[in-house]
């Protein structure tokens, strides 16, 4: 709810002209009523209406300004004839009817071009920029035409008083928590300049082939084209610009050329994605970067707990070079401890906490003693299987004995794992005790198949059921049974869904006497990560969330310690790759001013990306026109089973170019101008 | 097969194409300024909008593919009216230079304003000023430019320079060289060719003429075997009866074909001759006595039969090393697979999706294959696979593996690579045997080619649908290159692999087939026709007795693709033809084009007359031209050959390779096109030769020394030097290996 003056957005059709300020109607929407902590915002200008807060709005500057807007950003367009032109011919008459020489047929003119920008432009950015000006010139038609009556020009037509900021976006844009520019990167595979679109991507996404494979593209269920058939395959159709710079042996398309050192060093701790893309951003701006990494290879969980058939380490390495070409410093074999953060921050002009979350939690059964043999966190499991797979690093004698193993790999021939998940990291799990050539993978799951295809994807699961794993639902494990400490069964109770008679949401209930016992050699927790925080001086009492990671205020990515920067799971909690490049680009923004002026800053871009979030770009009622429903979703081919099930293969082909060509013709470029005046 | 209707009428879509290909392939009028058939859509002008029954507003036909039962609108009073205001959008600012500019009169701003009856500005836009662009052969006035993309298009997806790229800044947007200050490419100028309007044009044309002075003449491209249609655009130049007008500029039906730089700005190469009885009478003379006559294959089909019967009539024996190169390559290949022609075709490459490119540099030595890679690469993501001992950097951006060979080991390359991608092939005994016995550690140390990367190259190959390996000369005028071929052979016949032979020259393909190649052992009395000689004719180098160069005369080729194709006279010749020469020595024709139906049909020519052969593309773009050879059955009787030692060659190592856009002796006299003569090399050759950036050099050849400038070419790697032939009059690309061993010298340094 938005206390408002005026307002036409999404539809909505408020006017308190005149009204008492007690008898204003409110805008339903999160409209940006403050634009920062300084300054309370005057206008709001968008792609689907105009919302005011401040009666003395001087509209016909604010038109003219919004049109002045589409110029300048229309590096993004700048494509179509109707756009480019139109655009200009807008701003045109609208200045000068603003500054007092305009014509009544000056505004013919304007109503005419915006309908055939409306009707025919390439993107979304042509077609919408007459919406808000054409609601201006309706709903206060006499401000218009005083100016040109009077051939004065508009009350602030000469004042610099106002600050107009605006910004590009898109609903897929704006649902991806890295906010990459994907119609750009999309239009970069439609025209087959996959340079193009791999620096596209790189400009807020340095992972092209990790986010082409393994994200669970938050973006794909905001897009646009859902309204009108099925999402674009977004996700996929970053691969085609990652494989052209790779199958090509080019160097490195970066998104702009690394600025000269600026004689500033930052430290960064982990090597996954979040620690990677701060690092390669950092380096960017000519920031010296250091990356601490305990295990002895780059990226991450990305590189240690998904596993090959899901994200080649080839095609990770990919990125990991990118980011090493900007010069970045990798210290590999290194656990940072409490004396070296005392250290860095005389040695370094900030630093960057990025170590994820890489504890598995318990599940809370009875008899839940690490010590068990056959008790094996998921973490430490994925770890074993895919430092062996993709490094040829072997399991150490110790741990084989740890862990009961033949040799030194994880070979679990004639062995039983049960799994207890529901989310990627267990997938994980039962899918690499498969290609361990285990003889019973079972997963535990305590809910239903839906929600597990929630949690995870639809061909996740399905690959799952295919190559063999067992799924028991609304099941949970009481207790473990052990000899001698070396794990022997699983006592597992099973649950129903109950439905609350007072319509509330239905509760997990245990059904009596339906508990039974389920040998097994191994157990494998992977229900959630925590984090690992010891590396943090108990002295400096940083602030933690109550799930006990990292607080910042979820935008500059401060810690309550000054210089001391958290991004990634290590501040969120577990959650997806792209919310920690998300994170770690904002981060590494700001950290690349605080170095240099001391000062915690957001950008104006950096501002709006967040009032628009907050607003949420993606509108799923709107109607969509101007192109042709039924047009299906490309699917890139998989494995069979047979191929995949006993090797590492990547289970998924990508896109032939014709599947990726068919998909990019799918989207509609969903480009957005927003703008607040304050 | 998607049913839909336009306009109530019903209407049949394939899978993948769009309503605007519909349409036009039932006859409908969709307006469009930036469609271009061969390209991915651009979708910049929006005038191709039409309404459905299934949305809201209106869609774009030139990137929507139909859906089964959708009624489609093309010309609704709506769609008028927004296309109209497209339209004056196109018009605001338009210099109004029609009555100088190059493109008046053949322009589709024009046409389309006319058609949308836009007689005055209706919107206005501040001014801009803007300034004219000169990018040597191309100059780009920005302000005429209306932004439609086709050039930027074109130049990445068919030619695969991607020198241009389009500047964003909405209305100041503007083609700019890609990440460059200047135009750095290869200058083929299908950028000028595919512009709607005047904003790219050809500098040496610029202000030369109107488009509507300008008499077509189709005709088929002189330079290298690909065969491709081109317009020879001619005018008078003077008043007076009988002047022979000039070739102003060269165009082609760009939505369909694309033409390199030298068919583009390399037609000036016509010369003239007079009458004189006394020279024919010495012809004539020299040919009856003469022991052989030696000739190139920058040839008409016609004329070479000519050749062939004069041969038989006086006997004597007829020399082109290059196409008995070819004639015996195609020979070893036929005794295997029991065909006189290979499977592939320039279209076929642009169909495959894997690619392996072998002995040749394909950039310089044949652009059209070059185009036809860069499409595939582009549109069907093909794997390339290129093999060869130097590296070509204008080939990065679509080569996905570089195999390096070393200089000669072709015949263990081929070997090996058959042996790779027949693995699993139902194959008889006997070449089972072969493949088993070849030594594969002799032959990969040799070759310095790893098992690694024949298996990637396997790998890549796999998944793909179509698939075409491309054999480049270096193989056809190697030692062994009758075994090469029945090497290749058994790929194409046992793998999905087409292949693509590229004739070294013009009308190679058409001389191996008509004419029988005696060896060139030289002798006393030989007559040379475009080639060395104790008496010469032709109009390369300086003959005793000038003949027509091949923009003057009538006649066909055969292409590599095995299609007989007609070109015509652009500019008149005044002098003899080998017809009258012909007619002297006894044969009876009265013109050269009397011999088109007379070409051998046993060799697949059908007997069509010239003048029933089309030259032309349909509207919907189906080739019209000529026509294709019959591909007939020969023996079976070839015998692979045991691989012996590979040779090895050290030392200083040139390479016969010519610039881009430079071909032969026609090439390098025309005016526009850049004419290096230098020897180039890496860094690491000259350190190996001794020899310095800027150094004159003798170059010491098996046959013959030649005097040129060492220049670095930081593109290159490696111990190999790039030698041209195209400035030596009358030699060709091809009579022997490409590689060899020289002596260089410092000019200067000799004591």
């Amino acid at each position: 709810m938005s206390k408002v003056y005026f307002s036409t957005w999404r539809g909505e059709q408020i006017n308190n002209i005149g009204k008492a300020d007690d008898a204003w109607e409110k805008s339903a929407y999160n409209l940006p009523m403050e634009y920062n902590e300084y300054a309370s915002s005057k206008a709001f200008i968008g792609w689907d209406g105009v919302a005011l807060f401040d009666p003395e709005v001087d509209v016909v500057r604010l038109a003219t300004e919004y049109a002045a807007q589409y110029q300048v950003y229309s590096e993004a367009c700048g494509r179509c004839a109707p756009g480019r032109w139109g655009g200009r011919i807008l701003y045109d008459l609208l200045d000068k009817i603003a500054r007092g020489e305009g014509s009544m047929s000056d505004m013919e003119h304007l109503r005419e071009v915006s309908k055939t920008m409306q009707e025919t432009s390439k993107c979304e950015i042509g077609k919408t920029v007459p919406n808000p000006l054409l609601d201006l010139m309706t709903h206060f038609e006499s401000e218009f035409v005083s100016c040109i009556e009077n051939q004065k020009p508009s009350k602030h037509y000469h004042l610099e008083d106002i600050s107009y900021i605006a910004k590009i976006t898109a609903p897929c844009m704006d649902a991806c928590p890295a906010h990459v520019d994907i119609p750009a990167y999309i239009e970069g595979v439609r025209d087959l300049r996959f340079d193009d679109s791999l620096m596209a991507t790189r400009q807020t996404m340095p992972l092209a082939h990790t986010c082409g494979r393994v994200c669970p593209h938050p973006c794909e269920t905001e897009c646009r084209r859902t309204n009108l058939d099925e999402p674009i395959s977004i996700m996929e159709l970053k691969r085609l610009g990652a494989d052209y710079e790779t199958d090509h042996g080019f160097g490195f398309f970066h998104p702009a050329e690394k600025k000269p050192s600026i004689g500033k060093k930052v430290a960064v701790i982990g090597a996954g994605p979040a620690g990677l893309t701060g690092a390669y951003y950092l380096a960017l701006e000519g920031i010296d970067v250091d990356v601490y990494e305990e295990l002895p290879v780059l990226g991450g969980e990305v590189a240690v707990g998904v596993p090959e058939y899901r994200m080649p380490i080839d095609k990770y390495n990919q990125d990991i070079e990118a980011v090493r070409s900007l010069g970045v410093n990798f210290i590999t074999n290194t656990k940072v401890t409490a004396d070296m953060m005392r250290q860095f921050e005389n040695d370094y002009d900030a630093t960057l906490v990025a170590t994820g979350t890489r504890i598995s939690k318990k599940i809370y059964c009875d008899n839940e003693r690490p010590e068990i043999q056959g008790y094996w966190g998921a973490i430490d499991f994925l770890d074993k299987v895919n430092l062996q797979v993709k490094y040829n690093i072997m399991v150490s004698e110790e741990d084989q004995k740890r862990h009961m193993l033949p040799s030194d790999f994880v070979d679990l021939s004639g062995k039983t794992l049960v799994c207890v998940g529901g989310g990627f990291t267990s997938m994980d799990v039962v899918r690499c005790a498969i290609r361990s050539n285990a003889a019973k993978v079972v997963m535990l799951y305590r809910r239903d198949e839906a929600t597990i295809i929630k949690n995870t994807t639809y061909e996740e699961y399905h690959e799952a059921v295919e190559e063999g794993v067992e799924f028991i639902f609304h099941s949970a494990v009481a207790a473990i049974k052990d000899e001698n400490n070396v794990l022997k069964s699983l006592i597992v109770d099973r649950f129903e869904l109950v439905a609350d008679p007072n319509g509330g949401r239905p509760t997990l209930e245990k059904i009596e006497g339906a508990s039974f016992e389920l040998e097994c050699d191994y157990l494998i927790p992977a229900v959630s990560q925590s984090a690992d925080l010891k590396l943090l001086p108990s002295e400096w009492e940083i602030e933690m969330t109550s799930w006990a990671t990292i607080k910042t205020n979820g935008k500059d990515y401060m810690t309550s310690r000054r210089g001391i920067f958290a991004a990634g799971d290590c501040e969120y909690g577990p959650m997806t790759i792209v919310n920690a490049v998300g994170q770690a680009k904002r981060a590494a923004s700001v950290i690349s001013r605080y170095v240099q002026s001391g000062e915690i800053t957001l950008t104006d871009d950096e501002i709006m990306e967040d009032h628009l979030r907050r607003l949420k770009v993606y509108n799923k009622k709107e109607k969509i026109k101007g192109w042709l429903p039924g047009l299906p979703r490309q699917h890139s081919e998989v494995l069979t089973v047979e191929e995949r099930k006993d090797n590492n293969r990547e289970v998924k082909y990508g896109f032939t170019q014709e599947e990726a060509l068919a998909e990019a013709e799918r989207c509609m470029r969903c480009y957005y101008i927003a703008m607040v005046a304050y | 097969m998607i049913n839909f209707t336009i306009n109530g009428q019903n209407v049949t879509a394939l899978k993948g194409e769009t309503i605007l290909q519909a349409a036009r392939k039932a006859g409908f009028y969709i307006p469009t300024m930036c469609y271009l058939e061969k390209t991915t859509p651009c979708a910049s002008c929006r005038l191709c909008v039409v309404e459905t029954d299934k949305t809201d507003g209106f869609i774009l036909s030139c990137q929507t593919p139909p859906t089964e039962g959708l009624a489609v609108t093309i010309d609704s009073d709506a769609l008028k009216t927004e296309r109209t205001n497209i339209m004056r959008l196109y018009n605001v600012n338009h210099p109004l230079e029609c009555g100088v500019c190059d493109k008046s009169g053949a322009c589709d701003l024009q046409n389309k304003t006319l058609e949308f009856g836009i007689s005055s500005q209706h919107f206005s836009a501040k001014e801009q000023h803007r300034t004219i662009e000169h990018w040597g052969l191309i100059n780009y006035d920005p302000s005429l430019c209306i932004l439609c993309e086709k050039c930027v298009h074109v130049c990445n997806e068919i030619i695969g320079d991607d020198a241009i790229e389009l500047k964003f800044g909405g209305y100041k947007s503007s083609v700019i060289p890609k990440n460059s200050d200047t135009l750095d490419c290869t200058f083929c100028g299908e950028c000028i060719a595919v512009c709607p309007v005047g904003a790219l044009v050809s500098s040496n044309f610029q202000y030369s003429a109107n488009a509507w002075e300008l008499t077509q003449i189709p005709a088929t491209c002189a330079h290298c075997s690909a065969g491709c249609a081109l317009t020879y655009e001619v005018r008078h130049t003077s008043n007076t009866v009988g002047a022979i007008p000039k070739i102003y500029r060269v165009t082609n039906d760009f939505e369909h074909t694309t033409l390199c730089g030298a068919g583009r700005f390399g037609f000036d190469f016509n010369v003239n001759g007079t009458k004189d009885p006394k020279m024919f009478a010495k012809a004539v003379a020299a040919i009856q006595s003469a022991t052989a006559i030696r000739f190139s294959s920058l040839i008409t089909n016609e004329e070479a039969l000519i050749l062939q019967k004069l041969k038989e009539k006086f006997g004597f024996k007829l020399y082109n090393e290059e196409a008995r190169a070819y004639q015996q390559f195609m020979n070893a290949y036929g005794s295997m697979c029991g065909k006189t022609g290979c499977g592939g075709t320039l279209e076929a490459i642009k169909q495959s999706d894997a690619v392996i490119l072998l002995g040749g540099r394909i950039s310089s030595d044949n652009p059209a294959v070059r185009y036809a890679v860069t499409t595939a690469a582009r549109h069907r993501g093909a794997k390339v696979m290129y093999m060869h001992p130097l590296e070509d950097e204008l080939l990065q951006n679509v080569v996905t593996q570089y195999v390096k060979y070393e200089v000669g080991t072709e015949e263990g390359v081929v070997a090996m690579l058959a042996k790779t991608l027949l693995e699993g092939c139902d194959l008889s005994n006997e070449i089972r045997e072969f493949l088993d016995e070849l030594d594969e550690g002799y032959l990969c140390a040799e070759s310095n080619v790893g098992d690694e990367e024949f298996s990637r190259i396997a790998k890549s190959s796999l998944r793909a649908k179509q698939k075409t390996l491309v054999i480049g000369s270096d193989l056809l005028s190697h030692k062994r290159a009758e075994n090469i071929a029945r090497l290749c052979a058994l790929i194409e016949m046992y793998t999905d692999f087409s292949i693509v032979v590229v004739a070294p020259s013009v009308n190679t393909v058409g001389v191996s087939l008509i004419c029988e190649l005696d060896t060139d052992i030289g002798g006393a009395n030989i007559v040379g026709y475009n080639a060395e000689g104790d008496f010469t004719m032709g109009s390369l180098g300086n003959p005793e007795l000038l003949l027509p160069s091949l923009n003057s005369q009538e006649g066909t080729f055969v292409s590599m693709n095995a299609q007989v194709l007609p070109t015509n006279v652009a500019v008149g010749f005044d002098g003899y033809t080998l017809n009258d020469i012909a007619n002297a020595l006894g044969l009876n024709a009265q013109y050269t084009i009397d011999y088109t139906p007379q070409l051998p049909r046993d060799k697949g020519f059908n007997g069509t007359p010239f003048d029933d052969l089309g030259n032309f593309y349909t509207a919907l773009g189906e080739d019209r031209r000529g026509y294709i050879l019959k591909n007939t059955d020969v023996e079976i009787n070839g015998v692979l050959e045991e691989i012996n030692d590979l040779p090895e060659f050290n030392g200083t190592v040139v390479y016969r390779c010519n610039p881009i856009n430079q071909f032969n002796g026609y090439t390098a006299q025309t005016k526009q096109l850049e004419k290096d003569a230098t020897l180039r090399g890496s860094t690491q050759f000259a350190a190996a030769a001794k020899i310095a950036d800027g150094d004159k050099i003798r170059i010491e050849f098996a046959k013959g020394v030649q005097e040129r400038v060492f220049v670095i070419d930081s593109t290159l790697k490696g111990t190999v030097a790039l030698v041209p032939t195209y400035d030596v009059a009358l030699g060709s690309l091809g009579e022997q290996y490409r590689f060899e061993k020289v002596k260089i010298i410092k000019m200067g340094s000799e004591s």
